[in-house]
């Protein structure tokens, strides 16, 4: 019986009406329960509901028990059904992963009921050539990982990692010979140095994750500046409800929509004023909520109306979050001068738009993307898989554990660092004590 | 011809491999002979005088644990002891001691005389007796010596060091030779040859000995032993020898400049040498050539024993000329007028290819012949004396009709130097560091009783005192710890092993308390292990506990390898979904176990994943 719980989306990738994460091994049932904050009956389905960290509703979903030996792999198992949206999918996964969770290997399942006798004989025989096939498959992909661009972008954090270690172990091995013992603080900024790589890596992969699951953008401003009108030119459709009253969207309005390749999702917000009634209030409550979860924020201003001091702790406010811009609109009017002086405008060219006639919509759209991806040809420098960013993870962690312990002999904080070395290893290929050892020989002159 | 004699066990080789294997053997209570060509030179020491050292140290205490000889015989002869790395964490604390070559052979042939049943026997062996089983299965029955005659023996084991077609080169002189001063072994290498063993050849080297009487010492800094030395065996409660110093200097722009001027006499250099010699043991020339920028080498100058004045010049490894050589000695200050009373040398010897070994040492083609030592590609006295213990265990063990001792390399460092050869062969002669053990916080020196001294004694090799005093001391540890993790100290807010988690909080400090609580216990401690080791054991449980136990699940990891054996006739050829390389990596080595596969280099955890499949597949199919 295997000691660890593995986790992975179970059904074909994909847009289907349903889809399911599957968790199997000793803890499956406690890791979907602290997940879904209910507890489950053994084969009965229930309703639960997934929210993000935040406790933000995400989906409901329909999660079922089968403890094992009687269940598909023979350990306890639970089956986690959401509705079949890979972005919402890949979501739970990552939630189970972080409780504890490990993302399982391409054909573990089938091996693990195989192991456990839940396979005959005959079943098995196929199955192992299943696997085989998938043994090939993980073979190649693992070759071309190796001289990939992925092992490419993991060579300088492994290599500091693996000088490190070798430097630290020349110390202990050969303590005899004339090497010099890292002092406290070189260890620190050695291992500091790794973590800043990987650092760089994993903020990468968050980056390139934003921009295959689509950019947030949302519209916030004063009422009655045009941000429905503003909407809906992008949208180049009626949706939002557009009046001359001001506070008319006092709810959230969302649509999707392909800018030149960049999903987008653009959100449409209620009127920020002092709030004339409660529906009013809860609709400028979700608008701020809505300003802080976007990726991307366009604070839109009525530039026919000289700026007033609730424009200044507006913008105050939204230049506070990431990526905000100040766009101009209702250029189709004429224009209060006041708008032209350099508080309102800072370094960046003005983004001058009318939604009405659709001046200026071109370059909002180019600025929203050359702010949100990133220079050409860093792209593809980026960690995309799952596998790879968690770990990456991993070996951070493990990099931060060494990094805290104080007064531990090196020999003890190898452990972690073979730790954080092993788990990039688990993408690059096996780092060896021979490999150690000749960093080490051809570093410094050992031996008598 | 007739058998002469008929042994259970035949040992072929009287270094410190042999010297292992023949008392292991005899003590098990088996016939054992030891075949030597010259047994005034058993247990001789032909490169440095001492023994131990990082890692090296911890294979003495664990050779000492199971029952063997080396750490007594060093403690009874050692004549300056230093633990070192003591500036780091107990795990990598390691003994050594520079040792009298002298009195250590005169030391472990009086232990060897005291063994009733073994022989020792000066004959050169040339060759195997060995027969043809049914199904292309052979096996050993006896050796056969330089004159013909065969000597019976129902398990050989060789242990031959560098003599296996040995090769001496100083400078442009070469002849052969298994140590200086003694002829090559030609019949057995080439015998061994014959039998269809993979040989390879490597290569190791020595530096001069000077007269201590022609050095003026005033020039170097002296080196004392330990205040308070630390013994190898468990056995040894004190040291009881008076100390020496060692001396070092470093070498220099002239030395240099004469290694340089030289190279193209060096056989390193001019490729007269062919053999692969070890990168941690480079010779001068070596270190010279490699590292350019390196304005001098340290090196130390070692007595060869008490009445003797041989120096051996510590460092100053050499296969140079010897006009070369004196040269290089005398351009160091104080070793002007030095006499050189014998060069340095390189060797050039055979080895048999360790994956020719199964996890007992056997051979996997010849059943009953074992191999140890540097035969296996190892280098070493510490790195032979636990192969050669192995070897003689488990020679001994295959004749009585018992399971065999396999170490694991969750247990002992011997076990992880076994499981490296076996699975990755020696392409450069192998000798131990701490590096190599993955599990290194649980191997300490401290500990090595308790990992091994149960095996010692299921097998027959620790005696009644030696375990009645191990029983004693690990009732004490476990009464120490148990008292330590449940009670507080008076006037302490957390109990002793909460407050010995904290760095700055040492055990010496409660060593108060514990008289007080546990009188019986304290004073048995003190009288039995005065520096306090079997604390430090307890000491180190407690303030490593959280690193320990991460390492103990990596254990648990390969312990489940481990036990997923292979079948010695598995066909990887015939595995679907193998790719050639794999089928050519496995197939040359045929791990015994699933753990085993895991570490052969570039086996991949696809193929393992496919391994492990296939082999719960013959198990259901044989099941059925």
């Amino acid at each position: 019986m295997s000691a660890d719980t593995i986790a992975a989306i179970a059904t074909p990738p994909g847009r289907g009406g349903l889809g399911v994460v599957r968790l199997s091994g000793p803890a499956a049932l406690v890791l979907a329960e602290r997940l879904l904050g209910r507890r489950l009956e053994p084969r009965r389905a229930s309703w639960a509901e997934f929210r993000d960290s935040a406790g933000a509703l995400l989906d409901h979903v329909v999660a079922t028990f089968f403890p094992g030996p009687r269940s598909a792999t023979g350990e306890d198992v639970v089956e986690i059904a959401a509705h079949g949206s890979p972005v919402l999918l890949q979501a739970l996964l990552e939630a189970a992963l972080a409780a504890g969770a490990r993302l399982a290997d391409p054909g573990e399942y089938t091996r693990r009921a195989f192991l456990n006798g839940r396979i005959d004989l005959a079943q098995a025989e196929a199955i192992a050539d299943l696997i085989a096939a998938h043994t090939l498959h993980q073979a190649r992909s693992a070759a071309r990982q190796m001289g990939g661009s992925v092992a490419r972008l993991l060579r300088p954090a492994h290599e500091r990692l693996t000088h490190l270690i070798a430097r630290l172990e020349a110390g202990i091995d050969f303590a005899e010979d004339d090497v010099t013992v890292l002092a406290d603080d070189a260890l620190a900024a050695a291992i500091g140095g790794v973590e800043a790589e990987l650092q760089t890596l994993a903020a990468g992969f968050e980056h390139a994750r934003a921009l295959r699951e689509g950019l947030t953008v949302a519209l916030v401003g004063r009422p009655n500046v045009g941000k429905s009108s503003l909407f809906n030119r992008l949208l180049e459709r009626e949706r939002a409800i557009v009046t001359a009253e001001p506070g008319t969207t006092r709810d959230l309005v969302e649509d999707s929509l392909d800018w030149d390749g960049l999903a987008v999702r653009l959100r449409d917000t209620a009127g920020i004023r002092p709030p004339a009634g409660e529906a009013e209030r809860l609709g400028i409550e979700r608008s701020w909520q809505a300003a802080a979860d976007a990726d991307f924020v366009l604070a839109v201003c009525d530039a026919s109306q000289p700026p007033g001091p609730e424009d200044r702790a507006l913008l105050d406010r939204l230049q506070a979050l990431p990526r905000a811009l100040l766009v101009r609109n209702k250029a189709d009017l004429p224009p209060a001068p006041a708008w032209d002086a350099p508080e309102w405008n800072g370094a960046v060219t003005p983004l001058v738009v009318s939604a009405r006639t659709g001046a200026g919509l071109d370059a909002l759209r180019r600025a929203v993307r050359a702010a949100a991806l990133p220079p050409a040809g860093a792209e593809s420098d980026a960690i995309t898989n799952l596998r790879h960013a968690r770990q990456i993870a991993l070996a951070r962690d493990h990099l931060a554990r060494a990094a805290a312990a104080a007064g531990v002999p090196h020999e003890a904080l190898l452990v972690d660092l073979y730790e954080a070395l092993h788990a990039l290893d688990a993408i690059t290929g096996q780092t060896t004590v021979e490999d150690i050892l000749g960093v080490i020989f051809s570093t410094f002159c050992i031996g008598k | 011809m007739a058998a002469a004699q008929a042994y259970d066990v035949a040992i072929v080789g009287g270094g410190h491999a042999g010297v292992e294997a023949a008392r292991a053997a005899a003590r098990m209570g088996l016939r054992t002979a030891l075949f030597t060509l010259n047994p005034e030179l058993i247990a001789q020491m032909p490169c440095n005088p001492a023994i131990g050292g990082i890692a090296k140290g911890h294979l003495v205490r664990e050779v000492d644990a199971l029952g063997g000889l080396m750490g007594e015989a060093t403690d009874a002869v050692g004549i300056q002891f230093r633990l070192l790395n003591t500036s780091r964490g107990p795990a990598v604390w390691s003994p050594r001691a520079q040792a009298d070559k002298k009195l250590y052979r005169q030391q472990v042939r009086a232990m060897l005389a005291e063994e009733p049943n073994l022989a020792i026997c000066a004959a050169e062996v040339g060759g195997l007796d060995v027969e043809a089983l049914p199904g292309g299965l052979r096996r050993v029955r006896g050796v056969r010596l330089r004159d013909g005659a065969t000597v019976a023996a129902a398990a050989v084991v060789i242990t031959t060091g560098t003599f296996l077609n040995g090769l001496i080169h100083v400078g442009e002189t070469t002849y052969p030779a298994g140590r200086r001063g003694e002829p090559a072994a030609h019949l057995l290498g080439e015998s061994l040859k014959l039998l269809g063993f993979a040989c390879g050849r490597l290569k190791t080297g020595t530096p001069p000995r000077l007269d201590a009487k022609t050095i003026d010492w005033s020039q170097f800094e002296p080196q004392p032993g330990d205040a308070e030395p630390t013994p190898f065996s468990f056995l040894t409660p004190r040291i009881q020898r008076d100390q020496v110093l060692c001396y070092s200097t470093f070498t220099n722009a002239g030395t240099h400049a004469a290694v340089r001027a030289n190279l193209h006499r060096s056989p390193l250099y001019s490729g007269q040498i062919a053999g692969v010699g070890p990168r941690y043991c480079p010779s001068i020339e070596d270190k010279v050539v490699k590292f350019p920028a390196k304005e001098r080498h340290q090196i130390f100058l070692e007595p060869e024993g008490l009445d003797t004045d041989e120096i051996y010049l510590n460092g100053m490894s050499s296969s140079m000329p010897a006009d070369v050589q004196a040269a290089m000695v005398a351009s160091i200050p104080g070793l002007e007028r030095a006499t050189m009373l014998r060069p340095g040398y390189a060797i050039e010897y055979d080895f048999v290819q360790p994956t020719e070994l199964r996890a007992t040492l056997e051979t996997k083609a010849i059943a009953g012949l074992f191999l140890g030592g540097q035969i296996n590609g190892t280098s070493g006295y510490e790195e032979a004396a636990c192969q050669g213990l192995m070897a003689g265990i488990n020679a001994a063990l295959q004749v009585k009709g018992a399971p065999p001792l396999v170490l694991s390399r969750t247990e002992a460092y011997t076990g992880i130097l076994v499981d490296d050869l076996i699975a990755r062969g020696a392409d450069e002669p192998y000798r131990m560091f701490t590096s190599r053990a993955e599990f290194r916080l649980h191997l300490r020196i401290d500990n090595a009783d308790l990992r091994l001294t149960p095996f010692g004694r299921r097998i027959g090799l620790v005696t009644d005192d030696r375990w009645r005093r191990f029983e004693a001391k690990r009732a004490r540890q476990e009464a120490v710890e148990a008292l330590l993790r449940n009670e507080r100290r008076p006037g302490d807010p957390l109990p002793a092993a909460q407050m010995l988690k904290r760095p700055e909080v040492l055990l010496t400090a409660y060593v108060p308390w514990l008289r007080q609580r546990l009188p019986e216990v304290a004073a048995a401690q003190e009288r039995d292990d005065p520096a306090g080791w079997e604390l430090k054991t307890v000491e180190t449980a407690i303030k490593f506990e959280g690193y320990l136990a991460q390492q103990r699940r990596h254990m648990e990891q390969l312990r489940e390898a481990e036990g997923k054996t292979i079948p010695e006739s598995f066909d990887y050829d015939a595995l679907p979904g193998l790719s050639r390389e794999m089928q050519q990596k496995l197939g040359r080595v045929r791990p015994a176990t699933l753990g085993q596969a895991s570490r052969i280099p570039g086996v991949t955890p696809a193929a393992l994943s496919l391994l492990l499949v296939h082999l719960e597949l013959r198990r259901r199919a044989a099941a059925q």
